[in-house]
Order: structure tokens, then sequence, then C-alpha cells
């Protein structure tokens, strides 16, 4: 009976009600979709970290971290094999030989460090090698003769390695990328000219046309004409494991590209029998152990029970290596939380406002109500419920717009390759797929509840305070 | 009675709804500004820090040096190039540099390092580098000993924390580890004694000397006496090794720069690489640095040097954390965006509901013969007055906390601290005091308001007097 008579309440003045339940709307609308951009940036870094750069868990010598002595070895590889073997949760595992040393072309050179790695074991285990760029060669082909390297797209660029060259055939091939007639003519002139940097090709590229072409063309370009060189070489020099430099050329047979600038400038992988006959390090012998759990959901289990079983190594987590990304992975929902209960604080005002209105417009009436026996709590959770109706009916049509808008553009994806370089420096993707999780949804409910109540409270306690006796004779 | 006095009279009429509706502008108002205060105030600070410990504001350079940093890209300079830079009003001198990349090694200990060769004395006035200088460390041992002694319990808790910590001086010291005013001058001694550092600078006389990074000196183990090697590609593809005796280590805010610098001085640094009289790069100290000026004196001395060389200047040198800060200004900008949005329509929601509620009040003054045009500037002052009431709040309250962010940064300790340095970032947040920012505040509230005014307006010149005598 309340229910339906404040309902009715609320209709009685449809434009001021829609008014309010437009705003509440809007701004959960707004809030929603900027979390879920947000969101999805945090969960696709996660999701690199773990399946490409960290893993889940990773054992190291208790030295090796603080400083990467080649000498700071696992002493026991077996028993940690042994241990690995029989915990549960362990999906499966892989040791690693790593060195830091310099990786330099006849142009270029870089500080790098070296994973010596089973190169088959990991392609199954994770996705780096699924982020081979295209037409670069392969995650380590068949060819195993020759010294091989595995870099990222950064470190190549550092070394000068990829170049930008606009050959006849790639002229060519922008015709099928919409790309005018009239652009490609206006381009001759850098046919077959090579390029050592982005900047230069661009800079070259905006001499020959206007600034509207080379906005719309220009990323096409760009990716058109990026080239390398087929089975470049570089030069890796480090210490062998006796405090000797040495160093050895290795062909270069593939590229990655992620999202994570520090992650591709610094790690590049070789075959680990290769990294082991030029260090001397023996069979058998590893720096790390990476492991892969069944899931995410296992890692704050499972860590312990591995740090139980090696007591004298360093046994982390993803979590606890970065430490950044877990904290806003393990907070993230409260810091969400912060801001929507901002927004909906901005909201309460205008319903305060409305609902104040809306009571003193009916001081008559209330009047009456109290007159004829309705007493003070019915009348306060009459009140109350007017303005709990006026934010759920806002924030449901706002969930369920942003619910809809997530879903299209959590499939077509947004692009914010403008600010990437800035975005991947840090390790966040300039492709966001927004997404969230129902959690979030249960979470906004409630509070959109709360604000309901509590902005129903200013206007309910000037409704009581009214005097039916005066109320009636007013007006 | 003036139409803003009536305008005034009429907002008092009904002081709940006017007090809700600039309350909701002042909560706005005050979260934009704090908001904005810290996030500008962080990127200034990094911005300088950026300048301060490496970049400078002004450098000449080789044209392809910023695309291609590497040796090959070097300049010989040119006395009377240097000279016609100098001759400009507002630089102060020319600093020429050497950098290029090495390994450095200490034992079996290795990292990539970059390589500085500067001269120390001339250096250290364009950049402050002896400002830098680590005067007290927490080692291990300044620790446990410190811990013998009957600390104050919040500083004797978070000493762990800040294990290898370089403090340059007292200041940073006290703030760091939250040090009591009344507590200092029994600590300060004690932290003198256990946890000084000797330090020294180069001077460019030096030979086979470097100053490192604090950070740089934890990785490798070593520290001032250490011999270090360093081992790299010279000019024209040539081996580059040599051995360099640590004389002294600086602590930069930046923590890349600070595990990874090595300063030795120029004439050592050509020697190094085979590279007599080549230069990466020159810093061009100048007297004013505001950013007109900066620009101003850039382009005019692009037009003092020649074809391969040209000016750069910070932002063009900072390029890739002046577009971190941007990716993440926009993500406050949206923010704050939202926040007004919804404010925007809490605003317009009451102007729709004083509108119907004064109908018969505006029919009534029509009548009687108010022009509807002045009663429409009395109405829109109505709603200017709300607006400002809410901003004049905002602002007001927001300025005592900005004045204090600013003189008292905030500093975070433990994981929030270690969480900025993983991303190279120092964990302070200092706010930037009131500039363009607080006006854009105030501009987006008109914005609103101008909204809310013309629906308003226009409701009054169109409205009907008969019709709205009778509702």
């Amino acid at each position: 009976m309340l229910i339906s008579l404040a309902w009715k309440n609320v209709w009685r003045n449809r434009t001021r009600s829609l008014t309010v339940i437009a705003a509440v709307t809007v701004g959960v609308f707004a809030g929603v979709f900027a979390m879920a951009a947000i969101n999805s940036s945090i969960v696709q870094r996660i999701d690199s970290a773990v399946n490409e750069e960290l893993s889940h868990i990773q054992i190291n010598n208790r030295q090796f971290r603080s400083s990467s002595d080649i000498r700071n070895f696992i002493s026991e590889p077996d028993s940690v094999i042994s241990v690995l073997q029989r915990t549960s949760g362990v999906a499966d595992f892989t040791g690693r030989i790593i060195v830091r040393g310099i990786a330099s072309t006849s142009t270029g050179s870089a500080g790098v460090e070296i994973s010596g790695i089973d190169a088959e074991k990991e392609r199954t285990m994770f996705t780096l090698s699924q982020r081979l760029i295209p037409g670069t060669g392969s995650y380590f082909g068949s060819d195993t003769k020759l010294n091989s390297a595995f870099i990222g797209e950064k470190l190549a660029r550092e070394l000068y390695i990829i170049r930008y060259i606009l050959t006849p055939e790639v002229l060519e091939s922008l015709a099928g990328k919409d790309v005018p007639a009239s652009v490609i003519e206006k381009l001759r002139p850098l046919e077959g000219v090579r390029f050592t940097t982005e900047k230069k090709f661009s800079d070259a590229c905006s001499g020959l046309l206007s600034a509207k072409e080379n906005r719309k063309y220009g990323l096409k370009l760009r990716e058109a004409a990026w080239s390398y060189r087929e089975g470049s070489r570089i030069i890796l020099s480090f210490l062998d494991i006796n405090g000797d430099q040495t160093g050895a050329a290795f062909r270069i047979c593939g590229i990655y590209r992620t999202n994570n600038d520090y992650f591709e400038a610094m790690s590049l992988f070789v075959p680990d029998n290769q990294l082991r006959t030029l260090t001397g390090m023996q069979e058998g012998q590893y720096h790390r152990f990476i492991v892969k759990l069944e899931n995410s959901n296992l890692t704050d289990k499972v860590t312990p029970v591995i740090r139980e079983s090696l007591p004298e190594l360093e046994v982390l987590n993803w979590k606890e290596i970065q430490v950044d990304l877990a904290m806003i992975a393990d907070y993230v929902n409260q810091i969400y939380g912060i801001f929507m209960a901002l927004i909906l604080a901005a909201l309460a005002f205008g319903i305060v406002n409305t609902m104040l209105m809306s009571v003193l417009e009916r001081t008559r009436e209330l009047g009456m109500l109290s007159a004829i026996g309705m007493n003070h709590r019915r009348i306060f959770m009459m009140i109350m419920l007017e303005s709990i109706f006026l934010s759920i009916v806002g924030g449901f049509a706002g969930m369920a717009v942003s619910g809809v808008v997530i879903g299209i553009t959590g499939h077509t994806g947004i692009n914010l390759v403008k600010y990437s370089e800035g975005l991947e420096a840090m390790g966040y993707s300039a492709h966001l797929y927004p997404t969230i999780g129902a959690d979030f949804f249960l979470m906004l409910t409630v509070l959109i509840v709360l604000t309901g109540i509590l902005s129903s409270i200013y206007p309910a306690r000037k409704a009581l305070q009214l005097n039916p006796v005066e109320a009636l004779r007013g007006e | 009675m003036k139409d803003y006095q009536l305008a005034w009279k009429n907002l008092w009429r009904n002081r709940k709804r006017t007090l809700i509706t600039a309350a909701s502008v002042f909560f706005a108002v005050f979260f934009a500004l704090i908001m904005r205060s810290f996030q500008l105030g962080t990127y200034a600070k990094m911005y300088r820090d950026a300048i301060e410990s490496y970049s400078g504001y002004l450098q000449l350079q080789n044209r392809d040096y910023l695309d291609e940093p590497s040796l090959d890209n070097g300049f010989v300079a040119d006395p009377s190039v240097i000279k016609a830079i100098e001759a400009d009003h507002n630089v102060l001198a020319v600093i020429p540099r050497l950098e290029s990349f090495a390994l450095a090694a200490a034992g079996s200990r290795t990292q990539g390092v970059m390589v500085i060769g500067m001269d120390p004395e001339n250096e250290n006035k364009a950049l402050n580098l002896r400002n830098r200088m680590v005067r007290y460390k927490l080692t291990p041992g300044a620790i446990a000993q410190l811990k013998t002694e009957n600390l104050p319990g919040r500083t004797g808790k978070i000493l762990d924390a800040y294990l290898n910590k370089a403090f340059t001086d007292d200041e940073s010291l006290i703030a760091t580890l939250g040090i009591r005013e009344s507590d200092t001058s029994d600590l300060l001694p004690l932290i003198r004694e256990y946890a000084i550092f000797n330090n020294s600078f180069l001077s460019a006389a030096d030979t086979g000397y470097a100053i490192i990074g604090n950070g740089l000196s934890d990785y490798l183990d070593i520290s001032v006496g250490d011999t270090l090697v360093l081992m790299g590609q010279g000019y024209h593809g040539t081996s580059a090794a040599g051995l360099f005796v640590v004389r002294g280590v600086v602590t930069m805010p930046n923590p890349d720069i600070d595990n990874m610098f090595v300063y030795i001085t120029l004439n050592d640094a050509r020697y190094l690489y085979d590279a007599p009289d080549l230069s990466t790069s020159a810093i061009i100290s100048i007297r004013n640095n505001d950013d007109d000026e900066l620009i101003r004196t850039q382009e005019r001395l692009k037009k003092v040097v020649d074809g391969d060389l040209t000016i750069r200047n910070w932002k063009e040198m900072n390029a890739l954390l002046l577009n971190q800060m941007e990716a993440d200004n926009r993500s406050g900008a949206i923010m704050i965006g939202i926040l007004y949005l919804v404010v925007a329509f809490g605003v317009f929601g009451t102007v729709l509901m004083m509108m119907a509620e004064r109908r018969r009040e505006f029919g009534m003054l029509v009548s009687i013969g108010m022009r509807k045009g002045r009663l429409a500037v009395v109405v829109g002052m109505e709603m200017l007055f709300i607006g400002l009431i809410g901003v004049a709040a905002g602002v007001a309250a927001s300025l005592p906390i900005v004045f204090l962010g600013h003189a008292r940064p905030l500093r975070f300790t433990g994981e929030m601290a270690r969480m900025y340095e993983d991303y190279g970032f120092e964990p302070v947040m200092p706010m930037l005091l009131p500039d363009t920012y607080y006006l854009w505040q105030v501009v987006v509230v008109l914005l609103i308001l101008l909204i809310a005014i013309t629906f308003s307006v226009r409701k009054i010149l169109k409205l009907n007097v008969i019709n709205a005598m009778r509702s």
C-alpha cells in the first residue's frame, strides 16, 4: 500500500521526477562506463603480466634478484623440481637461465636481460609466442644451428633493426587499404628510400601530404612501411660463469610486440642450450624456475605451500613482484566504489532538492494524512520510498544503458592510439575493451539505494515537523 | 530597488533550495580543485625533476640525435657557434656533454648504464648535481645501530622500509622518516653519527673517477673508493673499456636515473669512447625559463646554429613523460567532467522546479507592469548568484588545503611508496598553487549556468500571462 502510494506520488509531477531520474541515469551511465574502460586496461595488464611477462610464481636464488650475478643460480634444482611436481595446483613449470648484458648492432646498443629458455616448453606455457609480429620470422624456427634470439619491437627499434621503406609493392598494397591514388602519387618521391626511425618517416610523409591526409592515412602508411631485415644479427655481450667478458652474434628469429614498452626493451629470449655453451653454465643449472598455476585464483594459496617447501630459495608470486599491479588488482573495487560514491553524492543534492520541493508543496496533503491517522513512521517511510524510487529508476536505467554500451564497445574496442606511447610505456594497452564484473553492479545497486535513503532523511524530517493543524489551515 | 537587489532578496525567499543548489556546485568545484591541484602539482614536479636532474631546459644537439641517440649523431662543437649562443641575453652558459651506453661491472655483477661525460663545475651550475650528493644513507649497519638507541616508536618501525635509502639534506630525512619537531634535536645527532655518508664531488682535472647513482651503487654493491669497469661500444664501432674509481654517490628523484647513471668527466668520456672533441649534446643554461621566454630563446638560438645542429627544449626531450602525463591528465579530466555533468543536471532540475513553481508570481509581476526583459534579468541574476556562491565557497574551502599541500607535500610511505617507485616516480604528491585551473572551474560553472539561464529566460519571454495567473 505504502509502496504503491509512493510510486504514484513520484509520477504526480512527471517533469520534475524525470529530470532527477535523467540526472541519475546519466551520472550512473557515465560513471559505470568510465570504470569499465579503466577496468579493461587493468584486466588486460594482469593478463599480459601473468601470461607473457612473469608467470604466476618465480623461484630464484635469494641473492639473484638484488644483483643478477650469473653465479647466483639455484644450487639444488632437483629438489625444486620434485617439490613443484608434487604441489597441487601447479599446472606446469620450466627453468630459465638469465644474464644481464648488452645487445648491440653497428649503430646502436642497449642493456638487456637475456633469458635462456626451453623454447618448446614455453611455447605451450605462455602466450608470448603468439605476440610475434607477422612477417618477422618465427618464434624459434627449425634452424637451430645458428644462435637465434627472439626480441621485442622496442629493442629492435633501439638497435635500428626496424626501418621504414615504401617499396613499390608497399605502395601498390596501399591502394587496397582505402588510401586514395592521389595520396599514393604524392608519396612516389619516397619510393625505395630507407628511413631508420618512425619519426623521420613521418616527417618525410608530412612534408609531402596535406595535414588532413597525414592525419587520416599517417598510421596506415607507418604500418605499411614498417619493415625489418629478416635474419638481422645482433651482438650479445655479457659475463660468463668465470666473470670473463664473452659474447656472440645472434640471428633474430622473430620480433614480438606487447603493450609493455619496458618489457619489450629489456627482455630478450634465446634457447637455453646456446646460452649454456656461451656462459659455461652446466646442464640442469637454472637461475629461475617459473611456475604456471591451474588458474590465477590459486596464487595466494599455492605460494606459501611452495615457499615452505623451499625455505632456502626466494619464492615470489606475480603480486609480490609487481606490487603496483597487485595493489591495483586488489583495491580496484574500492577505488571504483569511491568514485561512484562521489558521483552519487553529487546526484544526492538534486534528489534532496526535488524531494524537499515535493514535501513543501504537499504541506496541506501531508497534514491531512497525518490528521486522518497516518503515523509519523509511515509518512517518513513514504517519503523515503519516493526518494529511493527516484534513485533506483534512474540507477537501473543508467546500469541498463551502460550494460548495453559496454557490451558493444567491449566487442568493438575503443582505440586510444593517440596516447598509446604514454600508456604503453607503463604497460597498459591503448586498445580498450570495456568490461566490468557483475559484483560491481551489485555494489552499485546498494550504493544507489543508499543514496536514495540518505537523501530522503532531510526532506522526510521536514515533513514530520509539519504541524497537522497548521498545515491544514495553510494556503 | 535595483535588479540585483531584487534578485538577491529572491534567493533568500527559499533559503534551503538556494543553499542546497549552491552546495552541489560547491561540492563539484571543491573536489575538482583538490583533484586538479594534486594532479597538476605532481606533473609539475615530475617535469621539474626531469629537467633538473637530466635534460636541462634547452640543449644543443645534432638534428638526428633526439630520434637516434647514438655517438654517430654527435657533433664537434665549433667555438664560434658556442660563442654565438652564449652571446644571447638569456643564455648563461653552454655545457657540452658526451653520453652513451655502457655495461658497468663490479666483481661479477653487471648492469647496463648511461654514462654521462660532463664538465663537473659547469654541469653543477646548470643542474645542481652537487646538491644531489648523498649526505646520509640508511645502510643495514646504520639501521642496526640506530635500532639499539631509544627511538620514538614511529621512526623505529619504519626504518626497515627505508633500507639503503639515501638523503641529500636534513629536511628530506626528517620529512621521510616522519620525525616530529620535538624529537629532531635528539634524533638528528644520532643519525649524523651512524648514517653519515662520506662523499666527494668530481673536479674537471680528475681522471679515472666516477660519480654514480645510489640505486646503481646498491645494485652493483659498490660504494665510494670501489672500482667500476665500464665496457661498451666506442665511436665508429671501436670497443670501449675503462676502469673508474667511485668518488661520490648521488641520489636522484627519478629512480630510472638513480639506478642507471654514471657521471665521469668529459675528457674521460671522450677518451673512453675514443671520440676526441665529440659531444652528443650541450646543455644551455638560461636565466629566464618561463614557457614563453623559453620558446622565444629557442627560436632565436635556432637561427644562430647551422644546418646539422638544432636546439631542443625540455618538452621535446621528455616527450614520453609528457605523453604519459597527458594520458593520465585525460582520465582525470574525464572524471571531473562526469562530476560536473551530474551537477549540471542537478542545477537544471532545480531551475525547472523553480520556474514551474513561480509561474503565478511571474504572471502577476508582468501583469502589474514589470517588463519581461527585466524579469528575465532578475531571474538570470538569481541563478548567477547561486552559481557564484557555490564557486566562491568551493574556492575558499580549497585554498587552505592547496596551500598546505604545496608547502608540505603528501609523502607516501610503505607499499604505496614502492608502487610509485616501481613506476619510476618519486612517492611525493605536491599540490599546485592556484593557477589557470582555478579559472577553468569558474568557466565550467558559468557554462552550466548559461544553459540554465537560457532555458529560464526563454520560458519567461514566452510566458502567457493569463495562463500563468490561472495556474
